[in-house]
């Protein structure tokens, strides 16, 4: 009896253990680039700044490995792809890049960062193992959301300035398709069973939805209208998907509104009111906040997504641009 | 909740030109300046110091075809420039008449007010559309000829910018002074009726001279024309710029100056940092001669190019008509780098946009302010609104 209770307990606090990397792997602390800061900030739980990491110049674009040991940011007056040890907290590493990286993307084995250079109008593929750059893509003027597929074969990459998405094959570095979409097409979310590319048009204001079977826009056009907003005023950028694929979050830009967007339906289940021009948006791992830099008032809104309301604004620094959570 | 829009579904398909036949062409854009243009001489003062070097702005309208090539590419449309510089506005009838004659469409108009109201008169009834790129003049936009669009802004949007701004601060009491040249009262008029009607107090309106003589030493001596009178600002309107360049931290009472000098309303400044301005700078840089910055000008012949190649790209049909129809219609969209969305508007097919105030070196605020609000269009705070305008829309 004493026996088989011990060996449950012990059972128990095995199972406990070995949950518990999963769990909590993750420190909660919260990283927010600021693109004029020079540094990227970083927030415990609670929302207190712990520490501000100084970067390379204008810090934008920002991804974890798998692992989350290692955070990059982009630094695009510097050319270089900075990186953060996430347990000292300090710039180990600098990749470099070619001219003005805006936003970059592993493929799924890690080994190849594909990055957009805003200034040569390239995309560019670097092999993480030699630091060398191995394809140069051409693109359209301004290139910036990049999304590599699950499988590896094919990154996607945006071109403000010609208003299409470009559909790379990864194995030769050629562009396979133009897609035209909405005017100053800037970033890209992926339905989580990888069927449905959103993209966010900037200043056409509105998601256009491409079918990734087929390479073609998909449906309607979305478009928001928040309230005390027209139409013109929503400038959307960043998007953040929930695990279960059923609803997106699209930052509204200059309408200074999260939209909470119903994925099948497309209907709109919530504007949260947020700070200026709010552009990156990034959901917490078990999706109960969500994270929102507002460029124009430098400081971030953190979302409760039960209630689907803002409940805290922390200054952090000059323009912030980009959040990533280590949860 | 959330309205749907038509996309471009069938579009992507003619793209690539798979089941739909491509259609595939050649375009000519006709762009005409004139051979001997004042307003691109050099500014050169006293001992032959060069203190504006303004330069002809058809490298914007290269760059602009330039950085769609990619998109008119993927159309199968190969869109060139057809450059003539015309001796006088007789020449530039006849070139305009030629380039309609061989089947061109649009034309970016790149001369003096004088010259395109002309041009525009005596070409209105061919199948050709002009875009006025460079002449700020609202009589142009008054004369509501469905063929003359304006991509550049207009004196009156230039004027409101200062107008919101001096409401924006609480500088209601404004010093004008103005030059003896015609283009001088132009643009004094053009700012005193947008200020008057944001009820901005003109102090006084002074014409100045740059003669020494002490004779007008009233007029010639800036402590003096600025003496006598309180005020918050001083308004310059000087089109040679010889006085302006003198009149900072001159003046009688140590106030700031705007208009021809210290902060100056336009379509673009190469300073401003957001919207993806910095890029379109450093690419008009790298195709400049000479690396020059973008000037105003530059930027207003460039989003013209811009506009017509995207409508080419869009309009989804290959029929010119059509293609005007969308470029002038509502459902057309064009990013000029400034954070709007921008189209012409249909009662005087001006371009509405953001305009900056700058100095030397930095945009200090971008029109139009927050606090001006607008039924329809903030935009359309800058300008001659629907209502004003002696031209209704079609």
């Amino acid at each position: 009896m004493i026996n088989s209770l011990l060996t449950a307990t012990s059972g128990l606090l095995l199972a406990a253990l070995l949950s518990a990397p999963a769990e909590a792997a993750g420190t909660g602390m919260i990283f927010v680039s600021t693109e004029k800061g020079n540094e990227v900030v970083v927030l415990d739980r609670d929302l207190n700044v712990v520490k501000r990491i100084e970067t390379s110049r204008r810090p934008r674009d920002m991804h974890f490995n798998a692992d989350k040991t290692l955070l990059y940011v982009a630094c695009g007056d510097d050319d270089t792809i900075d990186v953060i040890d996430v347990a000292t907290l300090e710039v180990v590493d600098s990749i470099p890049t070619g001219p003005s990286p805006e936003v970059f993307a592993f493929s799924p084995d890690e080994k190849t960062m594909y990055v957009s250079n805003e200034e040569d109008s390239r995309l560019e593929a670097i092999d993480m193992a030699t630091r060398v750059s191995v394809q140069d893509v051409p693109t359209g003027a301004e290139p910036e959301g990049v999304l590599v597929m699950p499988d590896g074969k094919i990154a996607y990459v945006t071109s403000e300035v010609a208003d299409m998405v470009h559909v790379v094959d990864t194995a030769t570095g050629v562009v396979t398709k133009n897609i035209l979409v909405g005017t100053r097409p800037r970033r890209f979310v992926l339905s989580p069973d990888g069927s449905e590319l959103w993209v966010s048009c900037e200043l056409s204001s509105e998601i256009f939805i491409i079918d990734t079977a087929t390479n073609e826009i998909k449906g309607d056009s979305l478009i928001f209208v928040p309230p005390g907003f027209r139409e013109e005023d929503v400038t959307p950028v960043g998007m953040a998907v929930t695990k279960d694929g059923s609803k997106v979050l699209v930052s509204l830009g200059r309408a200074n509104n999260i939209a909470v967007v119903d994925a099948k339906t497309h209907e709109v289940i919530k504007y949260i009111l947020v700070g200026r021009r709010a552009w990156s948006v990034d959901l917490s791992a078990d999706e109960s906040k969500a994270y929102v830099a507002n460029g124009l008032s430098d400081d971030i809104t953190v979302i409760d997504m039960k209630t689907m309301d803002p409940i805290k604004s922390v200054a952090v620094g000059r323009v912030p641009h980009s959040v990533m959570i280590d949860d | 909740m959330t309205k749907l829009r038509l996309a471009f579904l069938t579009f992507t398909a003619l793209l690539m030109g798979s089941a739909v036949p491509a259609f595939s062409a050649d375009v000519l854009v006709g762009y005409v300046g004139l051979k001997d243009d004042l307003r691109y001489h050099p500014e050169v003062a006293y001992t032959r110091i060069e203190i504006s070097s303004a330069l002809r702005p058809v490298e914007g309208a290269r760059l602009g075809f330039d950085d769609l090539k990619i998109v008119t590419d993927a159309a199968n449309i190969s869109v060139r420039l057809d450059e003539y510089d015309a001796a006088d506005a007789n020449e530039a009838i006849q070139k305009v008449a030629a380039m309609a004659q061989a089947g061109e469409r649009f034309v970016i108009l790149d001369l003096p007010g004088e010259i395109v109201a002309q041009v525009a008169e005596a070409t209105r009834d061919l199948p050709i559309t002009l875009i006025n790129a460079t002449a700020p003049q609202d009589a142009l936009r008054d004369l509501c000829l469905p063929n003359l669009m304006h991509a550049g802004a207009s004196d009156r949007m230039i004027s409101d910018t200062y107008s919101q701004f001096l409401r924006h601060r609480n500088w209601t009491k404004v010093l004008m002074l103005v030059g003896k040249e015609p283009r001088d009262k132009e643009m004094a008029d053009a700012f005193q009726a947008s200020a008057e009607r944001l009820r901005i107090e003109i102090v006084d309106r002074k014409e100045f001279t740059t003669s020494t003589d002490p004779a007008n030493r009233e007029e010639n001596n800036t402590k003096l024309i600025t003496g006598g009178k309180d005020y918050d600002v001083v308004y310059i309107a000087d089109s040679l710029g010889e006085y302006a360049r003198y009149l900072n931290y001159a003046t009688q009472l140590p106030r700031p100056v705007i208009g021809s000098t210290g902060l100056t309303a336009s379509e673009w400044h190469w300073a401003w940092d957001r919207d993806g301005a910095t890029q379109v700078t450093l690419r008009f840089q790298r195709l400049a001669q000479g690396g020059r910055f973008m000037s105003p000008q530059d930027w207003s012949t460039w989003i013209a190019a811009k506009s017509i190649a995207t409508a080419y790209a869009k309009a989804r049909s290959d029929d010119p008509e059509k293609i005007d129809a969308y470029l002038k219609g509502s459902r057309f969209v064009i990013d000029g780098s400034k954070g709007y969305r921008m189209n012409f508007r249909p009662w005087d097919r001006q371009l509405r946009m953001p305009m900056v105030l700058a100095t030397s070196n930095a945009v200090i605020e971008p029109a139009p302010f927050p606090e001006f609000l607008h039924q329809s269009n903030e935009l359309d705070t800058l300008g001659v609104d629907e209502p004003e305008s002696k031209c209704k829309a079609s």
